[in-house]
C-alpha cells in the first residue's frame, strides 16, 4: 500500500523551470576571477570556527567540482569554519562507503546525495533532519525552493534535502551523419515511425544508427522504450504483474528495443562493448543517435578541447556538429515529455543538528549552496526547483549547452526516472546481464519482466 | 670448434626468446608514456602512433600537477607501503620460522588457515574492518596520521599469507646444519632466527618486501574507501579521483598512471641491484 | 639433531604470536561476520540485515541452481588451468633460460617485473585498445594481412580467450622472480660438479635445477591455482558483469557483482564462502600432489 502513495506522489508532472546562471563551470572567467565572485554577503564570520565534514559526488568528472571547491574555499575565508571535503565520484564503493558511515555512526555533517532509495536506509532510520524540522527553528531554510519540486523521499513523501542541479535525458545527434544521410535534425514533433525510417536510411548508407551499448549501459533505452508505451502519468507506476497495465508497457518498451535489434540498427558489437567504445563511434561520425543524459553536454564539451579543464581551447567546430532534441514520441506521450527531474540534493545529518556548535553553521552552509545564485551557477541548463529563476546571459555558454537550454525550453513534462524505484539486484533479468539475452532471443521480455517482478516480490516479503 | 659454435646457436635462441618476451613486457609501459602525451580523444582513436607535432600536448600533466597536491600524495603512499612492506616481512618471517622448524599439534590448521587468509576477497571483509576501526575512532578524522594507520593495519594482515606461503616455501629449502652449529654454540631460538635464518633468507625477504610494497603501493580499493580528505589521499586514492566513471578520461589517466610508475620502477632497479648483492654475499648454497 | 633446538616450545608462540594477531582481527573475524551474512537478508553492502533469511539456507540452494554461478566455476577451472601452464610454465622456462646466460641476466630481470607494476586499470584499458573491434591494434594488423572484415574479439567465441591472454601475461613475472630468487640459490659448485660428469645441459635441468627447485614450483602452483579463484580486476575491466551474455563470469567477478552492482550482500558472502573453500581444498591438492619436501 505505501507503494503505491509513493510512486503516486513522484508521478506529479513537474514543471520545467529553466534556469541558467551567470557563469558555467570551468570558464575562463571563473577561474579567473577566483573567488571574489561568490556572494558571501549572507555569510557572518563565527565566533568559535568550527570544523565540518561534508561529502558530496562533487569530484572526479562532474562537471561542477570546480564550483563546489571555490564556493567552499569563499565559506571557508568568510566565515573562518573549516570544510573537510570528502567528496567522492557517485559509483558503488562511494555508495558503499556513505551507507557504511551511517551504520558505523560516522557519517558526514553535511551530505550532498541521491533523495531517491538510495537515501532511503537512513531516512528511514531517522538520522538525517527534515525539512519541515529544521524549519522549526529555522523558518528561512531553503525558503527560496518550491517545497513540491524539491525531491521528496520515496519513504514517507517528506523533504529531507534541498537540490541545486537536476538532470534530464534526450536523444543526442551527430549532424553530420544526419546530413550525410539528407535526414534534418528532428524536433518536437519526432515520432517512433520516422525514427524507424530514418535509422533504416542511416543503415544502409553504412552508418550505425544508435551508437549503445546494450551489454553494460541499457539504462536510458529501457527507460525512454517503456516511457513511449504508457504516459507522463502513468511511468512511474511499477508492475505487479506482466499482464497490468505498467507491466504490459514494459514488456512492449522490451519488444521494441529487441526490434531495433533485430533491425540491426545498434552497433555490431553492440553486446559485448563498454560504453565508451559506442560513444567514442558517436564522437567519429560513425554513429548518427546517442540517448544520454545532461552530463553528456560537458562531456562531449571537454572531448572536443585540445585541454579538456581549458574551455578557450574548444573546437567550436567539431562541437558544432553535436545537437541535443526529443526522444521520438511514439502513442501516449509527446516527444517533448521529457525524463529528467532533481535527483540529489543536501541532507544535514542528525548528529550534526544536536551538536550545538556545529548546528548554525551547517545550517548556514546548506542556506549559502543552496542560494539562488548559487543554483543558477551550478544547474546550468538543467531543471531546478527555484521558485523564481534569475535571468541568463546567454554569451557565456557553448552551442551545446545553448542547444540544450533551447530544447528544455520547449519541454511539456518532467517524468523521473522509474528504474530507481526497482531496487539494483531485482532489476538484472531486464539490465546488463538480462538485456543481450532478451535482444538475442534468448529470454522473452514476458520472462524477463516477470522474473524481476518475482524477484521485487520476495524481497518485498523479507 | 664444432662443439663452440653449438652453444653458440643455442645461446641465440635463447636470446630470441627472451627478447621476444621482454618485448612484450617493455611495450605496454612505452604505450603508456607515449598516450600520456596526447590528448584524450586520439587515445581511442590513434592509441598506437607516436605523438609529435599536432598530436603531442603536456596538458594531462599540467592537470595532473594542478589537481590537489601530488607530492603530499607520493608522500602517503610511501608511508604507507614502506611500513606495510617492512611489517609484513617480519612478522610473515617469524611466523614462517615457527611454521617451518616447530612441530606443533596445531601446525596443520595454522597452514590451512594462512592458505585460507589468501582467499579472502576484500570486498567480504572491508565493512566489519571498517566498521571495527570505526568504533576505535581511527577512520572518518581529519588527522592525516590516523588515517594512514586506518589503511596501514588491513593492508598488513592483507599481505601476511602470501608472504607466508612464498616464505615457508623458501626456508624449508634450506639445510638445518647451520642453525645446528649456532645451536652448538649456545645461541637460543632468537638468536638463530635473527642471526641465522634471516641473512640466509635474505633474497626472499627482499623478494617479499618488493610485493608487498608494490601491492599496498597499488592497492585502490582499501585506500579510496578509507581515505576521505585530499591531503590524506595515497597517490592511487588520487588516480581514483581524477579517473573518474563517466566520459574516462584516458590522457590524463595515462599521464597519472605514467607518474605512479616510473617511481616503482626506479625503486624496483634500485632494490633489484641490492638483491643481487646479498646473494652474492650470502654464499650458502644447498 | 635439529629436533632438539626447537623441543622447547615456548618461543614458538612469540614467533607466531604478531602475524596471526593481525590476521585474527583484519581477516578471520571479519570472515566469520561473512559466513554469519551469508543466512541473513542484506541488500546493499554496509546495510543492516532484514533478519535470517527463510529458509535460512536458502542462499545455499541458490548457489547450485544459478547458471551464472555454474558458468563462472567452470571458467575458473580453466583459468586454473590456463595459469598452471601459462604463467607458472612460461616463468620457469623463462627463469631457466635467464639462469643460462650471462650478459642481459639484469636486464631481463628488471623488464620482465614490469607488468605486475603497472596498475590492472592502466592494463585493462590498454588491452580494451589492443583487442577493440573497431580498429584495435590487433584488428590493424589483421587487416594487414589481408583480413576483410573485422573480428569481435570480446565475441562469446573469442571472450574466453580475450579475457585469459592478459591475466596470463601479466603474472608471468611474478612466478618468474620468484622462480629466479630459488634459482640463484643453488650452489654454482654441484653444476660444475655435473659438468665435470659430461651431463648436458638438459641433464643438468633435469636432475639438478628442478629437484632442488620443487618447494619453489611448489609454491608457485599454490598460488597460482588460488590466484585464479580470486582473479579481478583485469577481467572486470575488460568484461564488466559477465558481458557477453554471462559468458565470461569467474568466481571472483562474479562476487564482485553480487557485492557492489546488484547489492546481493547475503549471497555475495556465500559466493565468498565457495571460494575460500575451493581455494583450500586445490591448494591441498597441490600439495598432495607435489608433496612439499622436508628437511
Amino acid at each position: 500500500m505505501k507503494k503505491k502513495v509513493v510512486s503516486a506522489l513522484l508521478s506529479t508532472v513537474m514543471a520545467a523551470t529553466m534556469i541558467a546562471g551567470s557563469a558555467s563551470a570551468g570558464m575562463g572567467t571563473v577561474e579567473a576571477a577566483g573567488t571574489e565572485e561568490f556572494d558571501t554577503s549572507m555569510l557572518t564570520k563565527a565566533e568559535n570556527p568550527v570544523e565540518l565534514n561534508v561529502t558530496t559526488t562533487f569530484a572526479g568528472e562532474d562537471g561542477n567540482v570546480k564550483n563546489f571547491q571555490d564556493a567552499v574555499k569563499a565559506y571557508e575565508e568568510a566565515t573562518g569554519n573549516t570544510i573537510n571535503d570528502m567528496s567522492g565520484t557517485a559509483n558503488e564503493a562511494f555508495k558503499a562507503r556513505v551507507s557504511a558511515d551511517f551504520q558505523t555512526g560516522s557519517e558526514s555533517d553535511v551530505l550532498f546525495y541521491f533523495n531517491g532509495v538510495d537515501s532511503n536506509e537512513f531516512v528511514e532510520a531517522g538520522k538525517v533532519m527534515s525539512i519541515d524540522e529544521i524549519r522549526e527553528k529555522y523558518p528561512e531554510y531553503a525558503s527560496n525552493m518550491d517545497d513540491g519540486r524539491m525531491g521528496a523521499s520515496p519513504v514517507d513523501g517528506k523533504n529531507y534535502s534541498v537540490p541545486v542541479n537536476g538532470y534530464w535525458e534526450a536523444l543526442f545527434v551527430n549532424t553530420t551523419v544526419l546530413a550525410d544521410c539528407g535526414i534534418d535534425v528532428p524536433g518536437p514533433d519526432y515520432t517512433w515511425e520516422q525514427f524507424l525510417a530514418d535509422c533504416e536510411t542511416i543503415k544502409e548508407k553504412g552508418y550505425s544508427p544508435i551508437a549503445a551499448a546494450l551489454g553494460s549501459v541499457p539504462h536510458y533505452w529501457w527507460e525512454y522504450s517503456i516511457f513511449n508505451n504508457d504516459t507522463p502519468e502513468t511511468h512511474l507506476n511499477v508492475p505487479e504483474t506482466v499482464d497490468d497495465e505498467a507491466g504490459k508497457a514494459w514488456v512492449a518498451g522490451l519488444n521494441d528495443i529487441k526490434d531495433l535489434y533485430d533491425k540491426g540498427y545498434f552497433p555490431e558489437n553492440t553486446l559485448s562493448a563498454l560504453d565508451e567504445e559506442t560513444i567514442q563511434l558517436f564522437m567519429e561520425d560513425k554513429a548518427a543517435f546517442l540517448v544520454d543524459g545532461s552530463w553528456r553536454v560537458n562531456g562531449l564539451a571537454t572531448n572536443c578541447q585540445s585541454d579538456p579543464e581549458d574551455p578557450s581551447t574548444l573546437d567550436t567546430e567539431r562541437l558544432d556538429k553535436f545537437a541535443v532534441t526529443y526522444f521520438p514520441a511514439k502513442d501516449g506521450r509527446k516527444a517533448t515529455d521529457v525524463l529528467g527531474g532533481l535527483s540529489e540534493g543536501y541532507f544535514i545529518s542528525r548528529n550534526a543538528w544536536e551538536d550545538e556548535e556545529k548546528q548554525a553553521a551547517v545550517v548556514e552552509f546548506v542556506n549559502y549552496m543552496t542560494s539562488d545564485a548559487m543554483v543558477a551557477r551550478f544547474a546550468q541548463h538543467t531543471a531546478s526547483a527555484l521558485k523564481a529563476a534569475p535571468d541568463v546571459d546567454k554569451s557565456q555558454f557553448n552551442s551545446l549547452q545553448l542547444k540544450s537550454m533551447e530544447m528544455m525550453a520547449g519541454v511539456t513534462s518532467f517524468t523521473a526516472v522509474v528504474q530507481d524505484l526497482v531496487p539494483q539486484d531485482c532489476r538484472t533479468p531486464m539490465f546488463d546481464t538480462g538485456m543481450p539475452a532478451i535482444v538475442s532471443g534468448d529470454v522473452t521480455p514476458e520472462d524477463a519482466v516477470q522474473q524481476s517482478l518475482d524477484l521485487m516480490a520476495e524481497k518485498a516479503a523479507q | 670448434m664444432k662443439k663452440k659454435k653449438h652453444i653458440s646457436l643455442s645461446t641465440g635462441v635463447i636470446y630470441v626468446i627472451l627478447s621476444a618476451w621482454a618485448l612484450t613486457t617493455i611495450y605496454p609501459i612505452f604505450w603508456i608514456i607515449l598516450n600520456s602525451f596526447k590528448n584524450r580523444n586520439e587515445i581511442v582513436s590513434n592509441s598506437f602512433a607516436i605523438p609529435t607535432g599536432d598530436l603531442f600536448t603536456l596538458s594531462n600533466y599540467k592537470q595532473a600537477f594542478e589537481r590537489i597536491g601530488i607530492l603530499g600524495a607520493y608522500r602517503n603512499s610511501i608511508v604507507i607501503s614502506g611500513i606495510v612492506a617492512v611489517a609484513v616481512v617480519l612478522f610473515a618471517g617469524m611466523a614462517s620460522f615457527a611454521l617451518v622448524r616447530y612441530h606443533f599439534k596445531l601446525k596443520n590448521v595454522m597452514m590451512t588457515a594462512v592458505l585460507a587468509g589468501m582467499m579472502f576477497p576484500v570486498f567480504a571483509t572491508i565493512i566489519p574492518v571498517f566498521a571495527m576501526e570505526a568504533s576505535w575512532g581511527i577512520v572518518n578524522t581529519s588527522s592525516l596520521w590516523l588515517s594512514l594507520v586506518s589503511v596501514i593495519l588491513p593492508l598488513i594482515a592483507g599481505n601476511l599469507s602470501f608472504a607466508i606461503v612464498i616464505l615457508t616455501g623458501y626456508m624449508k629449502g634450506l639445510p638445518i646444519e647451520l642453525e645446528e652449529a649456532a645451536f652448538m654454540e649456545g645461541c637460543g631460538p632468537f638468536r638463530i632466527f635473527f642471526q641465522v635464518i634471516v641473512p640466509l633468507t635474505k633474497p626472499s625477504f627482499a623478494t617479499v618486501m618488493i610485493f608487498s610494497f608494490l601491492w599496498s603501493y597499488n592497492d585502490l580499493f582499501t585506500q579510496s574507501f578509507f581515505l576521505r580528505t585530499p591531503k590524506q589521499y595515497s597517490i592511487t586514492a588520487l588516480l581514483n579521483m581524477i579517473t573518474a566513471q563517466q566520459g574516462t578520461n584516458y590522457g590524463l589517466m595515462a599521464a597519472t598512471v605514467t607518474l605512479i610508475v616510473v617511481p616503482v620502477i626506479i625503486v624496483y632497479i634500485f632494490l633489484q641491484k641490492y638483491i643481487i648483492k646479498g646473494m652474492t654475499a650470502g654464499a650458502v648454497k644447498g | 639433531m635439529g629436533a632438539n633446538i626447537y623441543k622447547n616450545k615456548k618461543p614458538l608462540w612469540i614467533f607466531l604470536f604478531p602475524a596471526f594477531l593481525f590476521m585474527a582481527v583484519y581477516l578471520y573475524y571479519p570472515f566469520l561476520m561473512n559466513i554469519y551474512n551469508s543466512f541473513q537478508s542484506i541488500t546493499g553492502l554496509a546495510h543492516a540485515s532484514k533478519g535470517l533469511n527463510s529458509p535460512w539456507y536458502s542462499n545455499y540452494v541458490k548457489l547450485f541452481q544459478d547458471k551464472a554461478m555454474r558458468t563462472a566455476i567452470v571458467n575458473t577451472l580453466i583459468m586454473m588451468v590456463v595459469t598452471i601452464v601459462g604463467q607458472v610454465g612460461v616463468a620457469i622456462i623463462l627463469a631457466l633460460l635467464v639462469d643460462n646466460i650471462k650478459r642481459g641476466a639484469k636486464f631481463f630481470r628488471t623488464v620482465y617485473f614490469f607488468p605486475i607494476v603497472i596498475s590492472a586499470t592502466a592494463l585493462g584499458l590498454l588491452f580494451n585498445l589492443i583487442f577493440l573491434y573497431n580498429k584495435g591494434m590487433v584488428n590493424q594488423f589483421a587487416e594487414l594481412f589481408g583480413a576483410t572484415k573485422l573480428i569481435d574479439w570480446k565475441d562469446k567465441s573469442y571472450a574466453l580467450f580475450t579475457m585469459m591472454l592478459p591475466v596470463m601475461w601479466q603474472y608471468v613475472g611474478f612466478y618468474f622472480v620468484i622462480l629466479i630468487t630459488g634459482l640463484n640459490n643453488i650452489s654454482e659448485e654441484l653444476y660444475e660438479a655435473s659438468s665435470i660428469d659430461g651431463a648436458s645441459k638438459f641433464q643438468r635441468v633435469r636432475y639438478i635445477t628442478l629437484p632442488l627447485l620443487h618447494n619453489v614450483i611448489c609454491t608457485c602452483l599454490v598460488l597460482a591455482v588460488t590466484g585464479a579463484l580470486k582473479v579481478f580486476d583485469l577481467p572486470w575491466i575488460m568484461f564488466r558483469s559477465g558481458m557477453p551474455n554471462g559468458a565470461t563470469w569467474l568466481t571472483g567477478t562474479y562476487m564482485y557483482h553480487q557485492t557492489m552492482i546488484t547489492g546481493d550482500i547475503d549471497y555475495a558472502s556465500t559466493i565468498a564462502i565457495v571460494i575460500v573453500i575451493l581455494g583450500v581444498i586445490v591448494s591441498k591438492i597441490v600439495n598432495t600432489i607435489f608433496k612439499e619436501k622436508d628437511y
